[in-house]
């Protein structure tokens, strides 16, 4: 037997579709994520990232660092993961970055947020369930300060395309 | 502690000659471990990396790993040749996801050195790199470009 509850929820939907992305629109987004020793160390070593600066702190300390380094591929990654729900959550490949610039180190304890702003649309020549859009994002620590920064391209879905 | 003990000697910026393609010794086999992990890691909310469920109603039948894991993997694989002896990653450039990348599925990386120019400091270079991912069966899911800040031997070996 179905229980009842089933036929009373109502979905709580998330992401945006293609219409929502005008050109110039801001996004500030959610959450925010503090990196720790942890998440530093599980990443690097998940991903066989062999730099001693990101895994060994006299080594990075000799390097002129207060701590071990945060990856900076897990800085990206982090910064992009803040911003799908905004920008990419409604569906589409990602199909690309550009112009990634790492602009500080980031040390565990620091603290990223990201925010992006749409710079380009388009309509798929391919496909009318669907367009492209790109973004720049960009993440800061928790003094407000620039450490990366890039533009990013997906397919999104418009209204009511499946996801 | 001799910190140049602990990388190897044959990555200083000096060994990097423009038109070199390397074959990265590893690969890697994609599984949930690097991509549901590393994606709910970093709060990236798109369940097709990580909802089995609502990906088989999908048309690629399964979760679809994450591109940023993708390109993390690629670039790790080749971390010991390219980044080894790195004091910065400076910049990432013309990323292109080119066929997805599935659960199973097992990467490699090669990596071709496009130029090695001098840096704004005298212990150090920049290297660019372009680098390939690659499955089992050379299919291509992954290029990219880099710029890499890599330590002169002149300056670092004996340290």
């Amino acid at each position: 037997m179905t229980p009842a509850f089933l036929a009373r929820a109502v979905l709580k939907p998330k992401g945006h579709s293609y219409e929502d992305f005008e050109i110039g629109r801001r996004f500030e987004h959610h959450w925010g994520r503090t990196l720790n020793h942890g998440d530093n160390s599980l990443f690097t070593t998940l991903t066989l990232h062999f730099n001693p600066l990101y895994t060994n702190v006299e080594f990075a300390k000799a390097h002129g660092h207060p701590d071990v380094v945060v990856n900076p591929m897990l800085v990206f990654l982090t910064v992009f993961g803040l911003t799908v729900e905004d920008l990419s959550e409604g569906g589409g490949a990602f199909l690309g970055v550009e112009q990634l610039g790492f602009a500080a180190p980031v040390y565990p304890g620091d603290t990223l947020t990201a925010v992006s702003t749409v710079v380009a649309r388009r309509e798929s020549a391919s496909n009318n369930t669907t367009g492209i859009v790109t973004w720049h994002t960009q993440g800061f620590n928790q003094k407000a300060a620039p450490v990366i920064d890039f533009k990013r391209t997906n397919l999104i879905n418009k209204r009511g395309a499946a996801p | 502690m001799k910190i140049s003990a602990l990388t190897a000697a044959d990555n200083y910026f000096e060994d990097f000659v423009p038109g070199t393609v390397m074959r990265h010794a590893r690969g890697k086999t994609v599984e949930a471990i690097e991509n549901v992990m590393i994606t709910n890691l970093v709060m990236n909310t798109a369940q097709a990396h990580f909802n089995e469920h609502a990906m088989k109603q999908n048309r690629f039948g399964q979760r679809l790993t994450f591109g940023g894991v993708t390109a993390a993997l690629i670039i790790g694989l080749a971390s010991q040749d390219t980044a080894e002896n790195a004091l910065a990653e400076l910049s990432l450039d013309k990323i292109r996801f080119t066929n997805p990348v599935f659960h199973g599925d097992t990467l490699y990386a090669f990596t071709e050195v496009l130029a090695a120019i001098p840096a704004d400091r005298e212990d150090a270079g920049i290297v660019h790199f372009r680098h390939w991912g690659v499955k089992e069966n050379d299919t291509v899911v992954f290029e990219g470009e880099r710029r890499v800040l890599i330590k002169r031997r002149s300056h670092w070996a004996q340290r």
